[in-house]
């Protein structure tokens, strides 16, 4: 499919349209006419999954809107719209058949703006993807923002409906503290949300807990504390065993300095509604992960570095598969320049001295219980993301979220589970220089169907100005080109091996 | 005593060839093409170009030239191509019937046209507006009798004997060089603000206009063919017969429904029902036609022919008057062309590239049991060019993908065909070739295809 006359496009302006892990069709989002001074019109195409074009939504609105993200949550569609004039984030749902449902609008303060252009506005790049609009199936969306309230740096938590126009919102406050919240999932109409708390801005060990949301109205039903013999930093959440809630991520000894010392492996909590932890498993680098990874004594994977688990997957046979991705904080040239000349001049470097190395991917097999059963490097060519200053004093599960959410820093794309769940498949980018060859992106998965594992590498090198890949039909990817000087969308779809 | 155990085992052995070869159906003759045909009627088309530019004013010459260079392109493209049929007994049977439409009609005596055969699949026939006349065998072989395709060659006669083409290029190039489009255009290029919207009307407006025009011409050929047929002594049924097919031809096919699990149910290689298992839609409550964002006459206003029960309606009475026969030139020949088609427009499918649409109707071949063993041949052979591409991510270029304009039939194999793995299309493969080896033993490029498709399965091996 081809979209001609695309003024302006980025990653985040199309996403797939999915129910569970299949792709339904998707959806793309860009300026289509300049109507006067101050006014643009916006088309918002919605397609099946072949990309054979169902319905254009057309409206006029202020030059100065941006969309920031969209979600689908199996009904309906929400975009979450910014206008950097009147301050405001415009939250527009759309059913599945493309007619507008409710419009929630939020103002936001100065001071907000402020913070958010600092966090998550600073992102406001065609590389970088937002992260703060999540899917409750068939009912509405959870928004999860920066905010500040008085004295707090803290976060927003808002609940729009798609159902009907209901709202509420929940900010955590304590006078002069610090909250960083992302959001892990929803199960049987609990909102869990990971919660650091930090006593100052140095405070070198924050809290760490798991808040629980009432789904129907927002109020507080629990705050679990993650410190129990080991101290855990949940990074997700998936339904397994069954559906039921667990929470992943690394471990930490309680003495450790979260901002120095490695993990000692990765967690899996079960937990239920009432935040009462159901099981705890610990799988550490030394002694489980050292059976089948070259582990060294201090817990350190060779070239490796740590893992982000991006995503747990459970087949129909009861194995688990866990998808991890290495990133290992380096010293940065640029950062240590910047400081070293920014001291002499009296001021504050603008990069940090550490920039973080994003590596291979890991894809390690459990049974039921989280017994660890295999586990697999697959090779990549490291990148590197450099963060701004300040940031090598952040601890290394908060660095692997602002990678994962802020900097959009690693390969990693999805993960598609078939329905059925005989197979998955992981998907990532890579970038290779190939001597002689090709030399260029590449778009990669590893794939499991019936236990048999196969590997698939696309190259996505093209002219065009950004190539974004998108989850399609089960086997399938949806690739898309942008060529601005055309003012032109391609987009094809390729299948995996 | 060895010598003598050769001798007999040579002898068994060749009992054994010759009883298998004496089973087996030779490998499907296909119809040899007459160069010097194909050649005559190039040449005429050419001389026919030559003529047009020739005779051309200078106003406008420069875009009539083109146009009848794109023209002449799309003529050679179809004489040259293995597209056309120039066999001599097809080619003999089409010429006699377009001459029998001509010789009874006064008015058509002296026009130069050239009626061919062509392979294309897709039941359709065209005048080309230079006097060739195509007539796909992918509508031939839904025909009934002789008169249907006499009136298909009575109204592309009309449409050239009307100068319909002439009419619409006229039209273009006179729109093209027009001064009011030409100062909207300069205007809206020095606009800042609403372009596209008045773009968008602009090209609308133009569009509705032409294919207004088209429709009529339609119409205009529908009456005067109509006319030819009767002049010519067909029954004029045939008029409504051929409407009633063609309204309905898009859901007929010459092979009944593919039941893939049927087809492909192979020894140690079962059927997965994960292939084909449809994905649920959340898209039900979108109207396909109104999500196009255009009214309903708006929609109507778009087709290039008017709906097939209004050209019934509109001359039904006078059809229904014309007595004549059904067969007038060769009843049998018309019927061994309809059968000898059906491989000429799968070959031709196959070299046209569309591998994923020849491996969907050749599977129903085999299901038939019709051409066999052309049809196993042409599934083992479609199977490893699905192999070959889909290694290089190159399915795409090969296949449709599914879409609402195709049968569920065709849709269910297209699902199937982009959820098979690498690994399961090789082991498929071997698999469907194991299966009929014994069958396909002496059949000319069987063996090469069975070859590369156990060599397939066996690289995902390990």
């Amino acid at each position: 499919m081809t979209v001609e006359n695309v003024h302006k496009a980025s990653p985040r302006n199309a996403a797939a349209i999915k129910e569970g892990s299949e792709v339904k069709g998707y959806y793309f989002f860009f300026i289509s006419d300049k109507i006067d001074k101050k006014t643009n019109e916006y088309t918002l195409r919605i397609t099946d999954d072949n990309l054979k074009m169902l319905k254009d939504v057309k409206f006029q609105d202020s030059k100065h809107v941006y969309i920031l993200e969209s979600s689908f949550n199996g009904t309906d569609l929400v975009f979450l719209l910014y206008n950097d004039d009147e301050n405001t984030f415009e939250y527009q749902v759309y059913g599945a058949d493309g007619k507008k449902k409710h419009n929630y609008l939020r103002q936001i303060t100065k001071k907000e703006e402020r913070y958010l252009k600092l966090t998550y506005l600073a992102m406001n790049d065609d590389d970088e993807q937002y992260k703060g609009l999540y899917p409750i199936e068939n009912t509405g969306f959870i928004s999860v923002m920066p905010s500040r309230e008085d004295k707090d740096y803290t976060f927003q938590v808002d609940y729009f409906s798609s159902q009907k126009k209901k709202q509420w919102t929940y900010t955590p406050t304590e006078g002069g503290k610090k909250f960083v919240g992302d959001y892990l999932g929803n199960y049987n109409g609990v909102v869990y949300l990971e919660v650091l708390r930090y006593g100052g801005a140095f405070d070198q060990k924050p809290d760490s807990y798991i808040l629980g949301l009432n789904l129907e109205t927002g109020k507080k039903l629990f705050e679990k504390p993650t410190d129990s013999k080991f101290r855990f930093y949940p990074a997700s959440m998936s339904l397994v065993n069954g559906g039921k809630p667990y929470l992943y991520g690394e471990y930490f000894d309680v003495d450790a300095n979260i901002m120095k010392d490695k993990s000692s492996g990765f967690a899996f909590w079960g937990i239920d509604e009432a935040g009462k932890i159901t099981s705890e498993k610990y799988v550490s680098w030394s002694v489980d992960m050292s059976k089948y990874l070259d582990v060294s004594s201090k817990g350190k994977i060779e070239d490796f570095g740590f893992m982000y688990l991006h995503q747990i997957v459970q087949t129909a046979d009861g194995k688990i598969y866990a998808v991890g991705e290495g990133f290992k904080k380096v010293a940065s040239a640029l950062g240590i320049a910047s400081t070293i000349l920014g001291a002499a001049s009296g001021s504050r470097g603008g990069a940090s001295m550490a920039k973080i190395k994003v590596t291979d991917m890991m894809l390690l097999t459990f049974d039921q219980d989280f017994n660890i059963k295999g586990a697999k490097v697959y090779d990549k060519n490291s990148n590197s993301v450099e963060f701004p200053s300040g940031s090598e004093f952040v601890s290394t599960p908060l660095m692997g979220k602002m990678l994962k959410y802020y900097y959009g820093g690693f390969d990693y794309a999805y993960t598609q589970v078939n329905k059925d769940l005989t197979s998955f498949s992981v998907c990532y980018s890579d970038f290779v220089r190939e001597k002689g060859g090709y030399k260029g992106g590449t778009f990669n998965s590893i794939t499991c169907t019936d236990g048999k594992i196969t590997t698939d590498k696309i190259n996505t090198k093209s002219d065009a100005k950004f190539s974004a890949v998108y989850p399609s039909k089960q086997g399938q990817v949806l690739i898309m080109d942008y060529y601005k000087k055309d003012k032109r969308l391609e987009m094809h779809i390729e299948k995996l091996n | 005593m060895r010598l003598r155990i050769q001798a007999f085992y040579l002898i068994l052995c060749a009992v054994a060839i010759g009883t298998v070869r004496a089973q087996l159906q030779p490998v499907f003759a296909f119809q040899k093409d007459d160069t010097s045909i194909k050649r005559k009627y190039f040449n005429e088309a050419l001389q026919k170009k030559s003529t047009l530019v020739n005779s051309l004013a200078d106003k406008n010459k420069k875009d009539y030239k083109q146009a009848y260079e794109d023209m002449f392109e799309m003529v050679e493209e179809l004489l040259i191509s293995s597209r056309s049929v120039t066999e001599q007994a097809a080619d003999t049977y089409i010429k006699t019937v377009a001459g029998k439409i001509i010789s009874s009609n006064p008015e058509l005596k002296g026009l130069n046209v050239r009626v061919v055969f062509s392979r294309d699949y897709f039941p359709n026939a065209y005048s080309i507006g230079d006097g060739t006349i195509a007539f796909n065998a992918g509508l031939f072989v839904y025909l009934e009798s002789e008169a249907q395709m006499a009136f298909v060659i009575s109204h592309e006669l009309a449409h050239y004997y009307l100068n319909h083409s002439g009419q619409k290029l006229a039209k273009y190039v006179a729109l093209k060089n027009s001064d009011s489009l030409k100062k909207e255009i300069k205007k809206l290029v020095k606009q800042e603000y609403g372009v596209m919207a008045q773009l968008e009307k602009m090209v609308k407006s133009l569009t509705f206009d032409i294919h207004r025009h088209s429709r009529d011409r339609e119409e205009e050929a529908d009456k005067v063919g109509l006319q030819f047929l009767k002049n010519s002594g067909y029954d004029g049924q045939a008029f409504i017969s051929t409407m009633e097919l063609l309204d309905k031809v898009d859901d007929t096919s010459f092979f009944s429904p593919l039941h893939l699990q049927k087809v492909l149910s192979l020894p140690g290689y079962p059927f997965k029902e994960r292939w084909i298992k449809k994905e649920s839609s959340i898209f039900g409550a979108m109207n396909s036609e109104e999500a196009s964002g255009l009214t309903k006459k708006e929609r109507d206003s778009l087709k290039t022919h008017p709906d097939c029960s209004k050209r019934i309606a509109l001359l039904s009475e006078q059809a229904l008057k014309i007595a004549g026969q059904q067969f007038l030139v060769d009843e049998n020949l018309f019927k061994k062309l309809k059968d000898g088609f059906v491989p000429e427009i799968m070959e031709e499918i196959y070299r046209q590239g569309n591998i994923g649409y020849h491996l969907y109707q050749s599977l129903r071949m085999l299901q038939d049991n019709r051409y066999i063993p052309l049809a196993v041949y042409s599934v083992a052979r479609d199977l490893n060019r699905v192999y070959e591409h889909q290694q290089k991510h190159e399915l795409g270029l090969i296949t449709d993908t599914e879409s609402r304009f195709f049968t569920e039939n065709y849709n269910e194999f297209l699902r199937m065909l982009y959820r098979l793995r690498l690994n399961e299309i090789a082991e498929l493969n071997a698999a469907f070739c194991s299966a009929y080896k014994n069958q396909m033993t002496g059949y000319e490029g069987f063996s090469a295809e069975m070859i590369k498709a156990v060599r397939y399965k066996s690289s995902h091996d390990n």
